[in-house]
């Protein structure tokens, strides 16, 4: 038996791996890459997504994710170059078609890609970071298509002249235009402002750069902000439709500097139909399209504002200067009132109620305003003229509107001082003639200006009220302590010295009648209040007398007192000279002349008769009795002739009355400032004066020099030892 | 198949389902790709997919009723390869515990590592992974607690770590000459360095030493102590490693000390702390970056009459503007960051059991989730909540302990886990809330 062959042992070494089909990758990535080319054929319906996606699964756990995701980037690129070929060959308008359509395509194949290599994105993608797969299919769309050589330009070139065909007035398809914007924004933002913003930018720059200056050409101020107007909207609209909504504020930018910003100084200025014509003819639409469109460029606004308070001051300038106007100081105000008033509805309804305009507004009415020195002068004759007669029948409120206006000017005015005294001698007039129409309404006016500059500013004024009342009471007490029935009735105000404008030195002999009734007053009045001292302010006054003429009529005549007393000269004698009169009655001569004036001098109304007849009384007239004086009325009222406007040389007086006034004002407050700081130089104190005073005046610094002079003359400073410059305060 | 319904041929077992259900799946999955209209369908059989049913059972359960219910014997592993598959994998994530409540949480597991030495310190990301230092040695686990490649930033001792995100780890610590050393960022799926981040002088890049460090979205933040004119805090792009900007310590608040850092999302600002013994006294800032100011500071340096208030450790609870600090008697404390040196609220709950020298000790560490406090003392993990009207007031409420455990060393939370590391058995305990379901839902 032979022995049976040995069997040969062969020991194979022990394999660490199973090595899977070296075939395998390929194969599976062949199938993938198949599909691919199948979905961007349109001829998906054939495919298995369960097997694609398995087979992109194994690859990934194969790890030949690296094969996988390089693969999908070789044949995304080659299809997307295909493509861009095919959109190349498209003819003109069909360009964009197709460019559309193309991306509609890319988009469903991309969704179907990502599908497939979902578990790739998951893994691989995400520990290598690698780009996602949508991410990766628009970036390679980006670069392959809308930056490609042939494509980009031509891109670009369609959309910019479908644009500016938009902007001459023909259709487009804004739909199409939607999609195309919406890919490059797709793509990034970064690629939608490369690719088409930044251009477009700069063609509209042009576009509106050209027409402009045709615009600005042909039409006037008004047209060419309507059409800038509508430029602006259709811009707007365009990026509402097919832009990107953070294009807006750049596109309007572009259109605000081009059509607005760069000929903002022209259209201002423009020649009969710029700023200064819509002003003077009320155009409120056109200034507030003025407004709102220069609202948005930067120095837009600022434009028309000094425009605006530039053409405000002239024409202000003018009216104040005008000598016209300061012929009638109520007619001058009211002129300030209605332009003030003008210009508030043009703020309101074309400026937005602007804060600066009104700002602008204030400050030119203030410069013209005070241009003129007469301004408190006459502002406090126009509430003179409101108070005595212009607010008759007025209902409270429409008086109130007056009055609110009025403060309005006097907030303007530098030198309320002035207005302060003439406001106060108005004020006595009307007080103490019974002229004034509304109680309240003074009041009220009083009130405001204590609002506006504070209780010391109106102390006096309320005193003056206060005496009116107190003086009431007085007479009731005196008329009914006293018994007589007879002889003249007095009527006493008894007025606080200081709280009203009185002259002193007013003096006039009395007639006997009167002064024996006055110094019944006197005695009954000191009697209760003890220490007191009163004296007549003749000046003042007024007299009813009652007289009988040639033919037996009787007239009762309302005269002043100074009149009264030469009236009543004439009781004893027929025929007196000028120079009788004036010793009998001692009245100043101004007075004297001026009283008989208006008892002589007024045609058909004189009660004395002149020689010779003339205008004017002179010292050698000689005056008789006119006993045929006639009138319709039983009262007859025999006016002063009395300056409405005061004479140059009052004018004079005034100034210097409140040039006086305000030293005290200026030293107090040069003694409060040094008494808080001690020590301070020259410029800091005016410009400290100045500061606490200018509510009721600016003060000259020359004359605050001046002051503080005088009080180092009284030793209430003194110049420091060692810098001139610097005061010292002395306790 | 019509009416809504779907049915599916999951590797011989048919199923059949609806789109609504299958729409559950959200956008982004297998699933609801399979059944959108761009894929056609072709036989009435079904959609067939060549994968095992009993764990699409389970998955397709998942999406009917958003419970996770794994049958006993079936692995959690594989469970989560076949999620991922299906593109389900947030959602077996989401299933499996609830928002993080220490008075809740059980222990879900124990980790034993490999690695030679002690652990130090624990860090956890924000999906519930975390990674264990061991002095030279970072050991990374993923969400499902699967250990990654371990890293090691040149074999230098680790001085702070943390994720910038799931996928990437940072390693601070020390450097050792020109090319070794310093902080870097790691992929932890490949193991591999990303980006090393180093500071800048005229265009030349240097290593550091770096010692703590911390993130956010964008930024990455470290304490860098090397020299004057690198002493502070200095940032990082997290994506480029770009050095983008240095806060100096002008104020001598001991930045580039700094042993933690924390981001406080909400305030924006950075949370700074250098601690004994880096210090001797404790500084504690909040750095604004926008303002490149500190935006409110803390140190005791004047307010210690003894050392017995040494701050041992601390961490920021941005939603309630405190922070907590515990002492080497882990008494616990809070100070209130809306007020400017302010003194510390002690919470004197329980006071300090006499420790014996042999014993080893490790000082209480701290962590904090919404309003309540996680401090480690010894072998436990207390939990305390704070009161909603009191800033600086909380109450201790759980006591989280495990038989046969020693001393804690550090512990972490992060994806709604509380990470207990042990200081000598290499060992680290998970917890979770677990899902209560159908309970006030």
């Amino acid at each position: 038996m032979s022995r049976p062959k040995e069997k040969i042992f062969k020991i194979e070494p022990f394999k660490h791996k199973v090595e899977m089909d070296p075939r395998y990758p390929e194969r599976t990535w062949k199938l993938l890459e198949d599909a691919i080319h199948q979905i961007y054929n349109h001829n998906a319906s054939n495919l298995s997504f369960e097997e694609l996606y398995r087979s992109a699964y194994n690859m990934v756990l194969h790890k030949y994710g690296d094969k996988l995701y390089n693969g999908l980037v070789n044949t995304m690129t080659e299809h997307l170059r295909e493509i861009g070929r095919l959109i190349e060959a498209a003819q003109g308008g069909l360009f964009l078609e197709e460019l559309n359509s193309k991306w509609m395509e890319h988009n469903k194949a991309l969704q179907m890609i990502r599908d497939i290599l979902m578990y790739m994105d998951r893994t691989y993608v995400a520990n290598f970071n690698k780009t996602p797969v949508h991410e990766l299919g628009l970036n390679l769309w980006r670069d392959n298509i809308v930056r490609s050589l042939k494509i980009r330009d031509r891109l670009l070139d369609t959309l910019l002249d479908l644009v500016h065909r938009e902007r001459t007035g023909e259709v487009i398809n804004r739909g199409l235009m939607r999609n195309i914007t919406k890919m490059l924004m797709d793509l990034g933002s970064a690629v939608y402002q490369e690719e088409f913003e930044r251009p477009f930018l700069d063609a509209a720059a042009d576009f509106y750069k050209l027409e402009s200056q045709q615009f600005i050409e042909t039409s006037d101020c008004a047209d060419y902000l309507k059409k800038a107007e509508r430029r602006l909207n259709e811009e707007i609209e365009r990026v509402s439709h097919y832009l990107d909504a953070k294009s807006e504020s750049k596109i309007t930018a572009v259109v605000e500097k081009e059509m607005i910003f760069n000929h903002m100084k022209l259209l201002v200025e423009m020649e009969n139909s710029g700023l200064v014509s819509m002003l003077t003819d009320d155009k409120y639409n056109d200034l507030a399209r003025m407004y709102t469109l220069f609202r948005r460029v930067s120095t837009g606004l600022a434009t028309i504002r000094d425009v605006m308070s530039a053409h405000l001051r002239e024409t202000g300038r003018q009216l104040v200067m005008d000598p016209e106007r300061q012929k009638d100081p109520v007619e001058f105000v009211q002129r300030l009132l209605d332009e003030k008033d003008k210009y508030d509805k043009i703020i309101n309804s074309s400026f937005n109620n602007d804060k600066t305009f009104q700002n602008a507004l204030n400050s030119a009415f203030e410069y013209f305003i005070n241009l003129n020195v007469r301004s408190p002068e006459f502002i406090s004759l126009f509430v003179d003229d409101k108070l005595r007669k212009g607010l008759k029948g007025v209902s409270e409120e429409d008086v109130e509107t007056v009055l609110d206006k009025v403060m309005m000017l006097f907030r303007y005015l530098q030198e309320k001082d002035v207005f302060e005294k003439y406001y106060k001698q108005h004020l006595a007039k009307r007080l103490l003639s019974g002229r004034t129409v509304s109680d309240d309404a003074e009041r009220s006016l009083i009130v405001k200006l204590k609002t506006e500059c504070g209780y010391q500013f109106t102390s006096k004024l309320e005193g003056m009220f206060t005496d009116m009342k107190t003086s009431r009471d007085t007479m009731q007490g005196f008329n009914t302590g006293g018994d007589s029935n007879e002889g003249p009735a007095l009527a006493v105000q008894v007025l606080t010295t200081g709280s009203w404008p009185t002259q002193s030195g007013a003096r006039c002999n009395l007639p006997t009648e009167i002064l024996s009734i006055c110094d019944k007053f006197k005695a009954y009045y000191l009697s209760t209040h003890t220490g007191r001292r009163l004296t007549w302010q003749t000046n003042m006054g007024t007299a009813d007398l009652k007289a009988t003429f040639a033919n037996g009529q009787k007239h009762e005549l309302n005269v002043s007192t100074y009149q009264m007393c030469i009236l009543m000269l004439f009781n004893q004698a027929d025929s007196l000279s000028y120079k009788d009169v004036e010793q009998a009655t001692d009245i100043p001569s101004l007075d004297l002349k001026r009283s008989l004036q208006s008892l002589a001098c007024v045609k058909g109304k004189n009660l004395l008769r002149k020689e010779p007849m003339s205008k004017d009384i002179s010292e050698e007239d000689v005056f008789t009795f006119n006993d045929r004086f006639a009138s319709k009325f039983y009262k007859v009222k025999i006016s002063t002739v009395v300056a409405q406007k005061e004479s140059e040389p009052e004018k004079v007086e005034t100034r210097q009355k409140v040039e006086e006034d305000r030293k005290p004002q200026i030293e107090a407050a040069i003694v409060r400032i040094l008494k808080a700081r001690r020590v301070l130089d020259h410029n800091n104190i005016v410009s400290e004066v100045t500061k606490q005073l200018q509510a009721r005046f600016l003060p000259n610094p020359v004359v605050i020099k001046k002051r503080i002079e005088s009080l180092i003359e009284r030793e209430f400073l003194e110049r420091d030892k060692v810098d001139r410059k610097l005061y010292r305060y002395l306790a | 198949m019509g009416d809504g319904r779907v049915r599916f041929d999951v590797g011989g077992t048919t199923f059949i389902t609806s789109t609504t259900t299958i729409a559950n799946a959200g956008q982004g999955s297998m699933l609801s790709a399979l059944i959108d209209g761009r894929w056609h369908q072709p036989s009435d059989a079904g959609i067939f997919l060549d994968r095992d049913p009993s764990y699409f059972a389970v998955l397709l359960e998942l999406l009917r009723t958003g419970e996770l219910h794994v049958p006993p014997g079936m692995s959690r592993r594989a469970l989560h390869r076949e999620a991922l598959f299906y593109g389900l994998l947030d959602h077996v994530k989401e299933a499996q515990r609830g928002p993080l409540n220490g008075n809740l949480v059980e222990c879900r597991a124990s980790i034993s590592g490999r690695a030679i030495g002690d652990g130090i310190a624990i860090r956890a990301s924000s999906d519930g992974g975390c990674c264990v230092a061991h002095e030279t040695m970072v050991h990374v686990y993923d969400w499902a607690l699967e250990e990654k490649q371990p890293l090691t930033l040149d074999y230098v001792s680790v001085n702070d770590m943390g994720f910038l995100n799931p996928e990437r780890v940072v390693i601070c610590t020390y450097e050792r000459g020109e090319q070794i050393g310093g902080m870097a960022c790691f992929n932890v799926n490949t193991g591999e360095i990303e980006h090393r981040y180093q500071v800048t002088h005229e265009g030349q890049g240097k290593n550091f030493p770096a010692l703590a460090f911390a993130s956010n979205h964008r930024h990455v933040f470290a304490s860098c102590r090397k020299r004057i004119s690198d002493y502070g805090i200095g940032v990082w792009d997290q994506t480029t490693g770009e050095h983008l900007d240095f806060f100096h310590d002008s104020e001598g608040t001991h930045l580039g000390d700094a042993r933690k850092l924390q981001w406080l999302p909400q305030s924006n600002v950075l949370f700074v702390a250098s601690l004994y013994p880096q210090s001797d006294n404790s500084f504690i800032s909040l750095l604004d970056f926008r303002m490149k100011q500190k935006a409110w500071t803390w140190t005791d340096s004047k307010m210690r009459s003894s050392d017995d208030k040494l701050v041992m450790d601390t961490v920021a609870m941005d939603e309630r503007s405190t922070v907590c600090v515990v002492n080497q008697y882990d008494n616990l404390g809070f100070i209130d960051t809306r007020l400017s040196q302010q003194a510390v609220k002690w919470n004197h709950m329980y006071t300090h059991a006499k420790l014996s020298e042999s014993e080893e000790h490790c000082y209480s560490r701290l962590a904090a989730c919404g309003s309540q406090v996680y401090a480690s003392r010894r072998d436990n993990v207390l939990v305390y909540c704070c009161s909603d009207k009191e800033a600086t007031r909380c109450i201790q409420t759980a006591n989280l302990s495990k038989e046969g455990r020693g001393t804690i060393s550090d512990i972490a939370i992060g994806g709604d886990r509380l990470f207990v590391l042990q200081a000598e058995e290499n060992l680290f305990d998970v917890w979770e809330t677990p899902i209560l379901h159908g309970v006030g839902c």
